[in-house]
């Protein structure tokens, strides 16, 4: 660094050339507006401004022909090169472990994701179907709610029809469960490495009540039908299934490094000689 | 953790700096955002063809101008072959071009000033009879305006041509301009394009 | 060739008042003209926003009289107007002329003089917005401003329906702006482009050059509509042309088209700039290199293209085809994608840093959370149906009033701490900074948080007053308490500015240990700005300086 400042401070010019000030530029503005504001006030105004804004040009014209107007600005003589750390912090060593690391080092693999989303997803539909049956002597209930989001038709059907088996609603169901546990999985799997202190309580009780809390508050707006058959203690036990299941799934798999710190060709698999830098071969 | 020792590591040496040019990145900025001026005015057109509520119609009273536009697609060529001149150093060649340029130019201005003395009084078209009169009058007009603006510089470089003041050192400038007239060609086939064949 | 000896700092400082506001005026300076440009903006802030906390007040009790509705109109297109065009574009091109040539290391923008050109140009077009007060009707009436909205539908404003000439006013006045910021685009870029510093490649440039490259682009192409439009107005108004005009065949619809062509690009002009400040505030006060720098950028970038192609979604109440209505809610649901990248990568760039909670980190921080509820109500507002029911209620003043102030002068008050010291070699008050910071923050959820609610209840926008007992007293109550309590705040702000400029902390050239060049230089710095031309290898060139021994370059 020393050596580099030295020579760098020998190469400060006295002087440096900066633009000229200059007001034809403005002149030129001013004489625009004012052709303008003539429309609205009177053709004097414009005439004035026309005058102006040719007189404007012409100067500015003269600022850059046959040579830009220049001044010499004197270089003060700064403490300038400040450069230095503020804080001494301690840092890691060159080459040492996590050093220059990508955040975070350790992930859940995606398929962990998957099987947390698939044992939640059966244990929530558990709890729902035993919901249905206890509440309305029929496992079908639950079932025929869901598939109600999608089919506007069931959402007005009767307490009767909604205990009782549709094809068609159970097939509705099945998808709409089915794609939301295995991406509300993968989310986990994502999420929960970067979640600070105990991972399972947040995945399976935070989030399920901000998600439930979120709904309620909104569902009477959206959809009042539906809201009037969802109920809610029951509604948070199945989310808490979800979380709790999914969550203890994800976090007992096993963590795996990133592959962040790696060049791109070496993570794309390309092994052609010379697509790497010495450097980044290591 | 551990402070590390400082061992600095020299930087690599930049080979050459290449920057584009000023001139041309502003020339083209410029006409990037005509471009997009332009466009709005012809969309308008080509939206109104067809629905004026009154006479004259386009098919009645507009004939293509071809030799106004022959004219200002040679200037393209002329200015060009003035810019080349001038980058050779030979400043009378650069002169000569420069002037069968502005006249070509001069030529397209009092060709659509023929037009339109024609349309107002023959045909009794005006800005306000119709939209026809409406769309014509501001596209061609606009096309006209930046027409009238190119030869006011052109003129203004043709004097100090004539005053002994120009230089290669000034090819690039006048490349610059060039590359505003070209636009300005550029836009008349389009406005040509959508005025006299399309909207007819 | 001879050449004159600019004057230094410290003779400036010693000319007569009138000496050293002749020195203001001549200038061709980018940094002089970048601070003009925002201390302009900041006055007409002011202006505007007292016109808000006025209709703000007529709005806190139902059936009040305390603003006439004529004279509400006026306000309500002033305010609007003016915070578009004389406020939000002037802050922030003036933050990029400030700030582009210092991070690129060049010693001006490519075009010194047309800067100039540009700042005048905008500053005598607003004088001429505000000059329709005392000479809007022309020569037969007083003076009244126009009052036909910031969108000034036509043919609502075509002569026959809008007398006088206060709608010429606006027209002539942001077309002038209009002229004046293409100006500076075309200055921008060129700058970027072609005055980079040894070293810096495209993939080097700091992000917040990069946005203001595609900003720059934006207004290139977003702003011919507004003013190619507005000439056809004045065409109808003055020459008797018939765009306009539907007693001739003219369209209705026409004018909304292109007026939101550009309007709707216009949002994200005024966003993108402040997604750049934060982009380089957040590591700053992280502690941390931004994260995905490529994607940062290409998700800019892509913000900008598809922003061109949304802009009927303002005009789904106006009764397109279903397949317009489709293909423009789809877009606007695509806008999402890119913008929940950038929410992503500031998370990323926070998470795991150690993080400094200085009042530019505090805005940082606020705007986050608020630009994306203003981004979830936006989504909601693009599905067509639900845009049906609440357009032209306060629910859409409430979700573009959550971008432009939760998002935008959250971020600007950010980009004023953060550099205000290197601006005037003064630190401001980290004290009053607090105060300003929680007041304006309380001000502004308890403003526009329960007009979100009212919106729903169906009370409509720009009307004068409202009628008691439809459940809007309490809700509008407590949104004009707001409405005040953010004015304080901006008295706290300027009272900050004030007392930092006389007795602020002195700042040095590097207060935050931050990492791009302009913090390389002096505070303020000189007029020619680096007495040699800097050299970099990365995109954080001062970190490399700072260690010399584990330089970034290495890595990136
Ligand atoms: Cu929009």
């Amino acid at each position: 660094m020393s050596e580099a400042s030295d020579q760098s401070r020998e190469r400060v010019p006295k002087t440096v050339q900066v633009p000229a000030p200059t007001a034809w530029p403005m002149i030129a503005a001013l004489g625009l507006t004012m052709a303008f504001a003539g429309l609205v006030t009177s053709f004097v105004v414009s005439a004035v401004g026309a005058v102006l804004l040719l007189a404007g040009a012409v100067g500015w014209f003269g600022e850059v022909f046959p040579q830009q107007h220049c001044e010499l600005a004197e270089v003060e003589p700064a403490a300038a090169p400040v450069i230095a750390a503020r804080a001494a912090a301690a840092r890691l060593a060159v080459g040492e472990q996590g050093h220059r690391g990508i955040l975070p080092l350790e992930i859940y693999p995606y398929s962990a994701g998957i099987k947390g989303g698939i044992a939640g997803g059966f244990v929530m539909a558990g709890l729902a179907v035993i919901h249905g049956v206890l509440a309305h002597g029929s496992p079908w209930y639950t079932i025929n709610i869901l598939a109600a989001t999608a089919m506007a038709n069931l959402a007005n059907a009767s307490t009767a029809a909604l205990s009782a088996f549709d094809p068609q609603a159970f097939m509705v169901a099945l998808v709409i469960h089915g794609i939301v546990s295995l991406l509300v999985g993968l989310l986990y799997g994502v999420m929960l490495p970067i979640v600070p202190r105990n991972p399972i309580f947040f995945g399976g009780v935070v989030a399920p009540l901000l998600w439930s809390g979120i709904l309620y508050a909104s569902l009477k707006v959206i959809n009042p039908v539906l809201d009037a058959r969802i109920e809610w203690r029951w509604f948070v036990l199945c989310q808490i299934g979800f979380g709790v299941v999914a969550g203890l799934v994800v976090a007992r798999s096993e963590r795996i490094h990133t592959f962040q710190h790696l060049p791109f060709a070496m993570r794309m698999g390309i092994e052609a000689p010379g697509v790497m830098s010495k450097r980044e071969r290591g | 953790m551990a402070t590390a020792a400082v061992s600095p590591i020299v930087p690599p040496v930049h080979a050459q700096w290449n920057l584009p040019r000023r001139g041309r990145a502003g020339i083209l900025a410029l006409i990037l955002t005509e471009t997009a001026f332009f466009s709005i005015f012809v969309a308008a057109y080509v939206f109104y063809i067809g629905k004026s509520l009154s006479p004259p119609y386009p098919r009645d009273v507009l004939s293509p101008p071809i030799v106004n536009t022959i004219c200002l697609l040679s200037s393209s060529i002329t200015i060009v072959l003035a810019v080349r001149a001038l980058r050779a150093g030979h400043t009378r060649v650069f002169g000569l071009w420069w002037l069968v340029t502005f006249m070509l130019g001069l030529e397209f201005l009092a060709g659509t000033a023929a037009e339109w003395y024609g349309l107002i009084y023959h045909d009794h078209l005006t800005i306000s009879t119709n939209l026809f009169g409406t769309t014509f009058y501001s596209l061609v007009g606009l096309h006209a305006m930046h027409v009238t603006i190119g030869l006011i510089m052109i003129l203004v470089v043709m004097l100090l041509t004539a005053g002994g003041h120009l230089s290669r050192r000034y090819a690039e400038h006048t490349e610059m301009l060039s590359w505003y007239w070209h636009f300005v060609d550029a836009v008349w086939v389009v406005v040509f394009t959508t005025v006299y064949v399309i909207g007819r | 060739m001879e050449q004159e000896i600019a004057l230094s700092a410290r003779e400036q400082a010693e000319l007569p008042l009138l000496g050293r506001l002749h020195e203001w005026v001549v200038t061709v300076d980018h940094k002089r003209l970048g601070l003009m440009y925002i201390g302009g903006g900041l006055l007409f802030f002011v202006v505007a926003g007292l016109q808000a906390v006025m209709m703000r007040l007529q709005l806190a009790v139902p059936d009040n009289h305390l603003v006439p509705p004529q004279v509400f109109n006026r306000f309500l297109t002033m305010h609007g107007t003016a915070m578009v065009f004389l406020v939000g574009m002037p802050i922030l091109t003036g933050y990029f002329n400030y700030l582009v040539p210092l991070m690129v290391g060049a010693r001006d923008l490519a075009f010194p003089r047309l800067n100039s050109f540009g700042f005048w140009l905008w500053f005598f077009g607003a004088l001429l917005l505000y000059f329709s007060y005392i000479g809007g009707d022309g020569l037969y009436g007083a003076g009244s401003a126009p009052d036909v909205g910031w969108f000034a539908y036509a043919p609502l404003t075509e002569r026959a329906f809008s007398r006088g000439n206060s709608t010429d006013y606006w027209i002539l006045s942001i077309f002038l702006t209009s002229v004046g910021s293409t100006a500076t685009a075309v200055n921008i870029i060129t700058t970027a482009f072609c005055m980079r510093c040894r070293g810096m490649t495209l993939g080097k440039m700091p992000v917040v050059v990069w946005l203001a490259v595609v900003v720059a682009f934006m207004m290139l192409l977003a702003l011919p509509p507004l003013s190619a439009a507005q000439v056809m107005l004045l065409l109808d108004r003055f020459a008797g042309a018939h765009f306009f005009d539907t007693q001739a065949g003219g369209s209705a619809l026409l004018w909304q088209h292109f007026f939101w062509i550009f309007g709707h690009p216009e949002v994200y002009i005024l966003v993108i700039p402040v997604f750049g400040f934060a982009s380089e505030i957040i590591p700053v006060f992280s502690r941390k290199v931004i994260f995905g720098y490529q994607v940062m950028v290409a998700a800019s970038i892509a913000i900008a293209f598809i922003s061109m192609g949304v802009w009927a979604h303002h005009m789904f109440a106006v009764g397109m085809t279903p397949a317009g209505n489709a293909f423009f809610a789809t877009s606007t649901m695509l806008v999402a994608v890119p913008t929940g990248i950038k929410i992503f990568n500031w998370i990323g760039t926070i998470w795991g840093g150690k993080i400094r909670l200085r009042v530019p980190m505090l805005f940082s921080l606020a705007f986050l959370f608020q630009f994306m509820i203003a981004g979830l109500t936006g989504i909601m507002l693009a599905v067509a149906p639900f845009d049906w029911q609440l357009t032209d209620t306060y629910f859409v003043v409430a979700h573009f009033h959550y971008v432009l102030i939760g998002a935008i002068v959250f971020m600007i008050f950010a980009a004023s701490y953060y550099w205000f010291p290197k601006a005037t070699g003064r630190m401001l008050n980290e004290r009053l900074g607090q105060v300003h910071f929680w007041l304006f923050l309380i001000g502004f959820h308890l403003t526009f948080d329960p007009l979100h609610f009212a919106g729903i209840h169906g009370m409509p926008r720009r009307i004068y007053t409202y009628q008691p007992g439809r459940g809007l007293e309490g809700l509008n109550l407590i949104a004009s308490i707001g409405a005040v309590i953010q004015a304080l705040a901006v008295l706290v702000f300027v009272i900050n500015v004030v007392y930092s400029l006389a007795w602020g902390e002195e700042a040095g050239p590097d207060p935050w240990d931050a990492w791009t060049l302009e913090w390389s230089t002096a505070s303020p710095p000189p007029e020619y700005n680096f007495a040699v031309e800097p050299e970099v290898y990365s995109r954080r060139p001062l970190w490399d300086l700072k260690h010399p021994d584990d330089p970034d370059w290495l890595y990136e």
